[in-house]
C-alpha cells in the first residue's frame, strides 16, 4: 500500500468518528488516541530516514520525506495529539460552564482538526511545489473552522480576516509556484516540472529571472501564512479567538508548516547561482519580524495575543535560521518553540475558563489560585523566551553566533534587541499574571486533566534543553 | 493576430476587469466577473485545442460552468438574500479606482515586457498574456482595497486568482492537471466558506461591511 495513503487512514478515521459519533465523551477520548497511534505509525514508516540508513523515503513520484521532514511530521502530530488530549478536559469544563450549547459545533471542531492534521502532514511529504501549495491552502480552509468555534462576533471577525488575508497571501505563493514552473521550461526540463527533486537536479539551468521572482512571491505568500511582519495581521486575532487547543495547534504546528514551505523553496534557491537572495532576504526579514513582534509584545492587553506575538517573534528567528541554510537550527528552534508554546496556550485556556476573561489587566494571582498551573506557566514562559537551561537558549545562541560568523551584524543586533525586549516583556506580563491577588473569586478546578498535558510538555521542554538539543548539536542530523 | 489566438481573449478579460472598480453595483460587478471568467475559459479552450491537450479542455469547461456561471449566480443569490445591491466603497472613489486600474494595466505591459518569453512549441503565449495576468492581479488588489462589502472582497480575490491562472496559461506549457484541479478545488471551497461566513456576518452584525469589523485591535 502506498505509504502516503497509510498515513491518511488515522486522520480520516478520526474525522468520520467525530462526525458520526453522538457520544461526545467517546469522540474526546478516541480522536487523540488515534493521533497518538498515528505518531507511532509515522515513526515506524520513517525509521529508515530517522536512523540514517536512507537520506529520503520515496512514497511515489511526487511524495517523499527526508529526515528534517520526518522530524517535522512527528512534531506536528505530537503537537496535535497533545492539544487534542488536553481538549478532553477543556471541553468538559466548557460543557460544565454551559458554553457548549450545540453538540454539532464540537463535532465539526474534531472533524476539522483531523482534516487539518491530514493537510499539515501532507505539507511535509509533498515533493511537488504544486501539491505543497494545495496542502498549505487546505490547512487554511480546515483551520478556519477551528477559529470560528465559539460562533461569537469576535470569532467571526477573526475567521473572516484569517480566511481573506491568508487566501490572498497564499495566492501570491501560487504565482511564485507558476513562475518557478516557468523557469524550469527554459532549458532545464522542456516539459516543465514542479517536482522539487527534479528542480534541485537541474538547479543550475533554471531561468534566473523567473526563478528569483518566483522565490520572492513564494516567500511573500508563505510568509503571510507564517505571520511574518508586516503580513501578520490575521495571526493575533485568530490565535486569541480560537479555543485554547486550536490556538496551540495554530501556533505549534501550522506556523511550522508555512515555514517548512519557505524552507523547501529556499533549499532549491540555495543550489542555484543566485543564492544571495535566499540567504540575505530571509535573514533580514526574519530579524525585522522578531524586532517588530517584540516591540508589540510590550503593550499587550490580551493573554493569548501575548503568546501570538511571541509566536511571531519566534517565526522571525526561525526565518533567520532558514536564511542561514541551517535546517537543523530551524527544526530545533521550531521544536523548542512548539513544545513550550503549546503548553502556554493550554494553560492560558485553563486560566481564561477560570477567570472568564482574556484581559491581562484582570488576571492576577494565578500562583495563589492554582500553584500547579502557576509553576507550569512560569516554566513554559521561561522556555519560550529562551532562558537557560531550555533548548531555545542553545538554539538562539547558535543562530546568533552563526550570524556573527557570517558578519550579518545588522540582523544579529536586531535579534539581540528583539530577544532582550521579548524576555523583559514576557517576564513582566507573566509576573503580573502569577503574582498579586486574584481580582475575582476564581476557583481553579482540582482536575488532573487540566494539568497533565502541560506538565508533560514542561518535562519535554526541560529534557530538550538538557539532553536532546546539546546532543544533536554535537552529532548533527 | 487572429481570433483563435488566446492572447486576444485574455487581454480582453484584463480590459473588462479594469471596469469593475468603476462600478459600486454588486450586480454589475458580478456580470463583469462572469464575462472576464468566460473570456478566460475561451482562452483556455483555444490553448487546449492549439496544444492538443484535452485535459486542459476539461479545465476550460469547468471554468466556464463553475466559475463563470456558478460562482456569479451563487453570489447574486447571496446578495439578493441579504438585500445588498451597492457597495459604499472606501479609500478611493470609484472613478479614481477604475483609472488607477487602467493605469496599472498599462504598467503591467512595462513590467512584463522584459520577462523571458515562454517556451511554447505551437506558437501562442507571449508577454502580452503575462501583462494581462499581472493586470488582472492588480485589478483584483484594487478591488479588495477599495471595497467595503464582504461580497466585493471575495470578487477581488477571484479576480486575483483569474490573473494567476491567466499568467500560468500563457507563460507555461502543461501545468500538471492534478495541480490545476487542486487549485480550483481549493478556490471553490474557499469561496463556499466565504459565502457561508457572509451570511453569519450579516446575522451577527446586521451588515456585511467588513471595514467595520474592527473590534479586534491591539
Amino acid at each position: 500500500m502506498n505509504l502516503s495513503i497509510a498515513m491518511s487512514v488515522a486522520p480520516l478515521l478520526a474525522a468520520f468518528i467525530s462526525l458520526g459519533s453522538r457520544n461526545a465523551l467517546f469522540t474526546r477520548a478516541v480522536v487523540p488516541s488515534l493521533f497518538f497511534l498515528q505518531i507511532g505509525l509515522i515513526a515506524y514508516i520513517c525509521i529508515p530516514v530517522l536512523n540514517g540508513t536512507a537520506t529520503d523515503l520515496i512514497f511515489s513520484e511526487d511524495f517523499s520525506i527526508d529526515r528534517i521532514g520526518a522530524y517535522f511530521l512527528l512534531l506536528t502530530n505530537f503537537v496535535v495529539a497533545c492539544a487534542m488530549s488536553h481538549a478532553f478536559a477543556f471541553f468538559e469544563r466548557e460543557s460544565a460552564l454551559g458554553r457548549l450549547d450545540d453538540p454539532n459545533h464540537e463535532r465539526i471542531f474534531y472533524a476539522s482538526t483531523a482534516l487539518f492534521l491530514l493537510a499539515m502532514s501532507f505539507v511535509f511529504i509533498c515533493d511537488n511545489l504544486g501539491f505543497l501549495w494545495v496542502s498549505i491552502e487546505a490547512t487554511t480552509l480546515f483551520s478556519a473552522a477551528l477559529v470560528y468555534f465559539s460562533r461569537d462576533k469576535h470569532a467571526l471577525e477573526a475567521t473572516w480576516k484569517y480566511l481573506i488575508v491568508c487566501s490572498v497571501g497564499i495566492a501570491f505563493a501560487l504565482l511564485g509556484t507558476v513562475l518557478i514552473f516557468a523557469s524550469s521550461q527554459h532549458g532545464a526540463v522542456p516539459d516543465g516540472s514542479l517536482n522539487i527533486r527534479v528542480l534541485i537536479a537541474h538547479a543550475n539551468m533554471l531561468q534566473p529571472k523567473l526563478l528569483q521572482l518566483g522565490y520572492i512571491f513564494c516567500l511573500l505568500g508563505y510568509g503571510t501564512k507564517a505571520g511574518v511582519a508586516p503580513l501578520h495581521s490575521w495571526l493575533p486575532d485568530a490565535h486569541s479567538e480560537a479555543p485554547a487547543p486550536a490556538s496551540a495547534m495554530l501556533s505549534g504546528a501550522l506556523l511550522n508548516c508555512a515555514l517548512y514551505a519557505i524552507w523547501r523553496v529556499t533549499e532549491l534557491m540555495n543550489l542555484t547561482p543566485h543564492h544571495t537572495l535566499s540567504t540575505s532576504l530571509p535573514i533580514i526579514w526574519g530579524a525585522i519580524t522578531a524586532l517588530v513582534a517584540s516591540l508589540v509584545l510590550v503593550h499587550q492587553s490580551g493573554i493569548k495575543r501575548l503568546w501570538a506575538y511571541s509566536s511571531i517573534e519566534n517565526v522571525g528567528i526561525m526565518l533567520v535560521a532558514i536564511g542561514m541554510s541551517s535546517p537543523l537550527l530551524f527544526f530545533l528552534q521550531a521544536l523548542n518553540h512548539s513544545v513550550a508554546k503549546v503548553c502556554l496556550f493550554l494553560i492560558s485556556g485553563n486560566i481564561i475558563q477560570t477567570t472568564g476573561t482574556k484581559e491581562l489587566a484582570h488576571i492576577h494571582g494565578v500562583l495563589k489560585t492554582s500553584p500547579v498551573w502557576g509553576i507550569l506557566f512560569a516554566i513554559a514562559a521561561l522556555a519560550v523566551t529562551g532562558a537557560p537551561p531550555f533548548g531555545a537558549f542553545i538554539c538562539e545562541w547558535m543562530i546568533l553566533s552563526k550570524g556573527a560568523d557570517a558578519h550579518s551584524w545588522i540582523a544579529v543586533i536586531m535579534l539581540i534587541i528583539a530577544l532582550t525586549l521579548s524576555f523583559i516583556a514576557v517576564s513582566v506580563h507573566v509576573g503580573k499574571i502569577l503574582l498579586g491577588t486574584p481580582k475575582q473569586s476564581m476557583i481553579a478546578p482540582r482536575s488532573f486533566g487540566t494539568s497533565f498535558i502541560p506538565f508533560v510538555l514542561c518535562v519535554c521542554a526541560l529534557l530538550l534543553g538538557v539532553t536532546f538539543v546539546p546532543s544533536l548539536l554535537v552529532n548533527p542530523l | 493576430m487572429n481570433a483563435s489566438n488566446p492572447e486576444i481573449y485574455v487581454i480582453a478579460a484584463a480590459i473588462v476587469a479594469t471596469l469593475m472598480p468603476g462600478s459600486l453595483h454588486i450586480r454589475v460587478n458580478l456580470w463583469f466577473y462572469g464575462i472576464v471568467t468566460f473570456l478566460v475559459a475561451i482562452a483556455t479552450a483555444l490553448t487546449a485545442i492549439g496544444h492538443a491537450e484535452f485535459g486542459l479542455l476539461g479545465v476550460a469547461l469547468l471554468i466556464a460552468v463553475l466559475k463563470a456561471v456558478g460562482i456569479p449566480l451563487s453570489l447574486l443569490w447571496t446578495s439578493g438574500r441579504l438585500n445588498v445591491s451597492r457597495d459604499k466603497g472606501c479609500f478611493l472613489p470609484a472613478p479614481l479606482a477604475m483609472h488607477s486600474s487602467i493605469l496599472l494595466l498599462g504598467a503591467s505591459f512595462f513590467l512584463t515586457k522584459d520577462l523571458p518569453l515562454p517556451v511554447v512549441e505551437n506558437g501562442g503565449g507571449g508577454w502580452l498574456g503575462a501583462a494581462a495576468g499581472i493586470s488582472l492581479i492588480f485589478t483584483g488588489l484594487i478591488l479588495m482595497l477599495t471595497r467595503r462589502l464582504a461580497i466585493s472582497q471575495i470578487l477581488g480575490f477571484l479576480i486575483i486568482e483569474n490573473g494567476i491562472f491567466v499568467f500560468a496559461l500563457t507563460q507555461t506549457r502543461g501545468m500538471p492537471l492534478f495541480v490545476e484541479m487542486g487549485v480550483m478545488l481549493d478556490v471553490l471551497v474557499g469561496v463556499m466558506i466565504g459565502g457561508v461566513l457572509i451570511f453569519k456576518i450579516q446575522k451577527s452584525f446586521e451588515h456585511i461591511d467588513v471595514a467595520q469589523l474592527t473590534d479586534l485591535r491591539d
